[in-house]
């Protein structure tokens, strides 16, 4: 699975103060998407908060993932059905219903989202380096807060979320 | 008498030939439809959905659907399918993956419809003879109820607006009459040997009568009219 991590610490710090290095991915995520830098961060508290931001509609930062994924997949294609992938993504989902029983959350439906996000900031992270995208690449960086065990969830009227 | 317990797939080998094949046949089958229906439905719905909540949700049904073809490949493997029979490259697909999916309204009718009479397929395979085929429809199962009610949660939202409804029923006119065909024929002679061997518990046409009364039952909830479907010719 190249740089992902079976074992990192996926959702496992949800609501906890940011850190400095933190931030700093959150920066280079963005500024790796042509967008902002330095937007407030919105520091999301709980999984229901969580749920009311990212049924938002997706904006121009969804847009400009989707963008680069493109042009990753336009060098780099990879096996939605790999036996090993579809192991990893197991393991995100109950990573992330683990995070969300200690929390009180039992919204299969909310889990399997978050579940979601970090399967689709994965799979964005192995597109990176399949096409060998140096550690600076904002799939990296955003990649990195999740195994940080972070729940980085977008851009939302103008500042950035997380959990 | 029912058929007796094959509870491995060394015990397969030792089994009537007729056996074997009509085995190999169902994990096939369902190996292929698995993954092509995560091909065309649930991956490209990614990028229809509307918000980062659908989006997120959707890819990780679509890893499930991807899950269940490879847990149905492992098994097509171990008893002697050829890796090139569940080929979606070599194999023709059925009807109800040759729908054009355009819009997030026609992906959530799908998942509310399509994932019910997967449903009803699997619940046949519940008791089924063979046993690792047997497991693995009881692995599969709860992930393919969520699907469906995915399928439905999201449909009971968008009917809420005029605008959602009528975009939900005219999927629903261009999507559901293909449905019923994915019962198989009346009188089906693989279906008579499935029951034989008891791999499968019910005929085709009675499968497909249970599913149109429970699809009309979702579909009255939600204030949607069923559309005319007609039944495909017997065996």
């Amino acid at each position: 699975m190249g740089v992902l991590e079976l074992h990192a610490a996926w959702f496992s710090a949800l609501g906890e103060p940011l850190g400095d290095g933190e931030r700093e991915d959150v920066a280079a995520y963005l500024a790796g998407l042509g967008l902002a830098p330095r937007l407030p961060l919105l520091a999301v508290q709980s999984w229901s908060q969580a749920a009311g931001v990212i049924r938002s509609p997706a904006g121009d930062w969804w847009q400009a993932e989707e963008a680069e994924r493109a042009r990753l997949e336009a060098q780099a294609r990879l096996d939605p059905a790999d036996a090993q992938w579809l192991a990893l993504t197991e393991t995100l989902h109950g990573a992330a219903a683990v995070a969300a029983a200690r929390a009180g959350c039992a919204d299969p439906a909310l889990i399997r989202a978050a579940a979601g996000s970090a399967i689709y900031a994965a799979h964005q992270c192995r597109l990176a380096c399949a096409v060998r995208k140096p550690e600076s690449h904002p799939f990296v960086r955003k990649h990195a807060l999740f195994a940080g065990g972070r729940w980085p969830l977008g851009v939302y009227d103008g500042r950035f979320a997380i959990y | 008498m029912s058929y007796p317990e094959v509870k491995t797939v060394e015990d397969l080998a030792r089994q009537p030939a007729e056996y074997q094949e009509a085995v190999r046949k169902i994990v096939r089958s369902h190996a292929l439809n698995e993954l092509y229906g995560a091909q065309v439905f649930d991956e490209p719905a990614i990028g229809l959905a509307p918000t980062p909540y659908a989006k997120w949700l959707t890819c990780r049904v679509a890893m499930e659907e991807y899950a269940h073809h490879v847990r149905f490949k492992e098994l097509a493997d171990k008893i002697g399918v050829a890796p090139e029979e569940y080929d979606t490259r070599n194999k023709k697909p059925l009807s109800i993956f040759a729908f054009p999916l355009k819009s997030w309204e026609e992906f959530c009718v799908i998942k509310m419809v399509a994932d019910l009479a997967e449903i009803l397929q699997v619940e046949d395979l519940l008791h089924c003879s063979f046993v690792p085929l047997r497991n693995l429809a009881r692995t599969t199962m709860p992930e393919e109820k969520f699907h469906a009610q995915f399928g439905l949660d999201f449909c009971t939202d968008l009917v809420k607006t005029p605008e959602g409804r009528r975009k939900v029923q005219d999927a629903l006119e261009r999507y559901f009459p293909g449905l019923p065909a994915f019962f198989g024929a009346a009188g089906s002679k693989n279906n008579e040997t499935f029951r034989r061997f008891g791999l499968k518990l019910r005929k085709n046409e009675d499968m497909r009568e249970d599913y149109l009364v429970r699809a009309q039952g979702v579909l009255e909830k939600l204030g949607l009219r069923m559309p005319e479907v007609a039944l495909p010719e017997a065996a």
